[in-house]
């Protein structure tokens, strides 16, 4: 087995307790690495013909990958695969820190849930010894107080994963939170509450060794000391909040549930007015020399870290101008454990259902923050309205009725990123054709709409190889598993990582062979969407943006055609090569 | 010739210059990144220097919200408005 592997997964069924070390192939390892590479493949294995991604047959899979544990800087990662109970299609979410570090040292490259418990119960990992204990004391548990119980009855060796009171109500997109931060899109938090699970406790003392120790660390070293320079600026000194702003002034920044791409008071949220008006102090995942996380006082209690999807999804999306209203959204979704954008975009949606009189719910109206709080708390209760907002917005659209899917701010259920999709036309494009969705994290391809390669309002089947270009490193950086917001420091990327992964492995891997490697992942997550019921007319956006040009700007119009033709040609790159009725079935 | 115009800091050359607008004589894209860079020297590695027909990696300008422009030699209009930004918009 390679070095930076341990060659196997553990698998453990939670209906009975048993847990099984499963071998991993190495040609396996070196075709799909880590991540959420590793974790499509394990998917597909692992899913059999399991129909409901909340039935007890459903796999649930942390992977880690051959970097976590090595000095390399961001690379204390994990990833959380499964079928997403929002979007029936293959999700896959990231987090941080000593959860992938700890979780790796049990002696496996991944853990794979299946099963349901009997009653609520909390999966301890020790050392790659598997039991269950009871966890109805942590019935209603906020995410960090599950964490913190847990801690302190099991001791501080021990890394948690937890779920909060979303999970375990089944709210669709509930995250999965460790040490604050969230695997957030997607339901993987859904997926573990289907099980029973309040969290997972992991720890272990089986260290993976690297192939070229001393080379590997002066490589690390070298990395960490570029972090530091102006390629990660922008996260360091504003974090990703800065980009408020930015996308105001483009036009790009959803506003009112997509019905514009400005805000009147996009200066009042924005991370320059909260940085100036408020404490902050600065964090950073495990093993990281970059540090994103802003995290800035609220009046009445701790603080909270603000990102710019949040900040989006629960200020200008709801239409909501007050600072303050949006920390405290920030830090009850955190608390509740669900996904910023899934909620605010499926707020945002039934206030302009509500505005169109078919919601009879007067307090849930655009611009008011204590609307917001409400709804969120509902919501991630499942209490009154909340039972519709748990289902995001494909699904209460259905509810609704009226043709309001045709505004539902979603792409295949999964609710749509910080990003107007007429304003930024190749992100169009990426939201419309990824595996799990309207997903900024899986595809980069606003990088190519703020750049000299394409006319950002019309896009052309030129920008169709960008936007693939974006997604293949997406797809590596998310197996290797490095941080995104290190990409700018690569001079030239597939070589450097090619480097990085033969340090740890002693493979003689190159450039070439992990683009064909990230194009194989991407495809693996295609062919598992294909086999639970993928069709091409799925990767769409809705009507809304098919129909004329954003109010403010009579530039920025994405036709029926012009979608269907960059859909077409994406499909017939990657390989898919069904005709397309794209566009045509926005509801689908 | 050089020309005064109007300049829009957004992102990190806002918050590092702490203006959001300014007024700066150029005839170039690269003369103007030079004059911001001497009247805040806090910019000067967001502008570090790429080939000579091609910006750096870490700043992106565009010319009044519709077009981005990486060459330095592009030559700018009084009427323009440049809106300078780090290069990594969005994440
Ligand atoms: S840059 Fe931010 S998200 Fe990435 S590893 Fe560091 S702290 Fe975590």
């Amino acid at each position: 087995m390679p070095p930076g592997y341990h060659g196997c997964y553990l698998r453990i069924d939670v209906s009975d307790g048993s847990a099984d070390h499963v071998p991993l192939p190495a040609g396996v390892l070196r075709r799909f690495l880590g991540g959420a590479g590793l974790g499509a493949w394990l998917l597909s294995r692992e899913s059999g013909a399991c129909p409901d991604p909340l039935a007890a047959g459903a796999p649930l899979i942390f992977v880690f990958s051959p970097l976590v544990g090595s000095p390399l800087t961001t690379s204390a990662k994990f990833a959380v695969v499964s079928r997403s109970p929002l979007t029936d299609r293959i999700n896959d979410s990231l987090a941080s820190s000593g959860f992938a570090l700890a979780g790796k040292r049990c002696g496996c490259d991944a853990i794979v849930v299946v099963g349901r418990a009997a009653r609520l119960s909390v999966l301890v990992i020790d050392d790659g010894r598997v039991r269950l204990d009871p966890g109805g004391h942590l019935r209603g548990a906020t995410c960090g107080a599950a964490e913190k119980t847990l801690r302190t009855r099991l001791g501080p060796d021990y890394k948690i994963a937890s779920i909060g009171p979303a999970g375990e109500r089944l709210v669709r997109y509930a995250t999965i939170s460790h040490d604050g931060r969230h695997a957030g899109r997607g339901g993987s938090g859904t997926v573990l509450g289907s099980k029973n699970l309040k969290a997972v406790a992991v720890r272990g003392t089986r260290y993976s060794t690297w192939a070229h120790p001393r080379e590997l660390t002066e490589r690390s070293r070298q990395l960490s000391k570029r972090s530091f320079g102006p390629a990660t600026a922008k996260y360091r000194e504003l974090g990703t909040a800065a980009n408020l702003l930015t996308f105001n002034r483009f036009g790009a920044l959803p506003t009112r549930n997509f019905q514009t791409g400005t805000f009147d008071a996009a200066a009042q949220v924005s991370a320059e007015e909260i940085r100036a008006t408020r404490t902050r102090t600065r964090a950073s995942c495990a093993a990281c020399t970059i540090g994103c996380e802003h995290i800035y006082s609220i009046e009445d209690g701790e603080g909270t870290r603000l990102e710019y999807e949040s900040l989006f999804a629960l200020g200008p999306l709801c239409g909501v101008g007050d600072p303050d209203a949006v920390l405290r959204a920030s830090k009850l979704c955190d608390e509740l454990g669900i996904d910023t954008i899934s909620v605010g975009g499926t707020i945002a949606f039934a206030m302009e259902c509500v505005e169109r009189g078919w919601l009879d719910e007067p307090w849930l109206t655009f611009g008011r923050g204590e609307s917001v709080l409400r709804a969120i708390e509902l919501a991630g209760r499942r209490e009154g309205i909340g039972h519709l907002l748990a289902e995001g917005s494909r699904r209460a659209a259905g509810a609704i009725g009226h043709d309001s899917i045709r505004f539902a701010p979603q792409v295949k259920g999964l609710e749509i990123p910080g990003y107007e999709p007429r304003a930024l036309q190749t992100m169009a494009l990426g939201f419309a054709v990824g595996t799990r969705g309207a997903d900024h994290n899986r595809s980069g391809a606003y990088e190519v709409d703020f750049s000299a390669a394409v006319d950002r309002r019309r896009v052309t089947v030129d920008a169709v190889r960008h936007a693939i270009d974006t997604e293949d490193r997406a797809a590596l950086m998310d197996s290797l598993i490095l941080c995104k917001f290190l990409r700018g420091v690569f001079d030239d990327f597939y070589g450097e990582a090619a480097e990085m992964l033969n340090l740890v492995t002693g493979w003689d891997t190159s450039a070439a062979e992990l683009r064909r490697a990230a194009k194989g992942i991407v495809h693996a997550k295609r062919e598992f969407n294909r086999r639970v019921g993928w069709t091409p007319a799925e990767d769409t956006l809705p009507e809304r943006f098919l129909q004329g040009a954003l109010p403010n700007d009579p530039a920025a119009a994405l036709s029926r055609e012009r979608l269907r033709a960059v859909v077409d040609e994406y499909h017939r790159q990657r390989g898919c090569e069904e005709p397309s009725p794209a566009a045509d079935n926005a509801s689908a | 010739m050089a020309v005064a115009m109007q300049v829009e800091l957004l992102g990190i050359p806002r918050q590092r210059a702490g203006v959001a607008e300014l007024e700066i004589e150029a005839a170039t894209l690269g003369q103007l990144l030079d004059a911001l860079a001497a009247r805040y020297p806090s910019l000067a590695d967001l502008f570090r220097a790429g080939r000579a027909d091609r910006l750096g990696p870490f700043v992106a300008a565009n010319l009044n919200g519709d077009r981005f422009v990486t060459d330095p030699r592009t030559r700018l209009a009084a009427t323009d408005r440049i809106l300078i930004l780090s290069a990594d918009a969005g994440g």
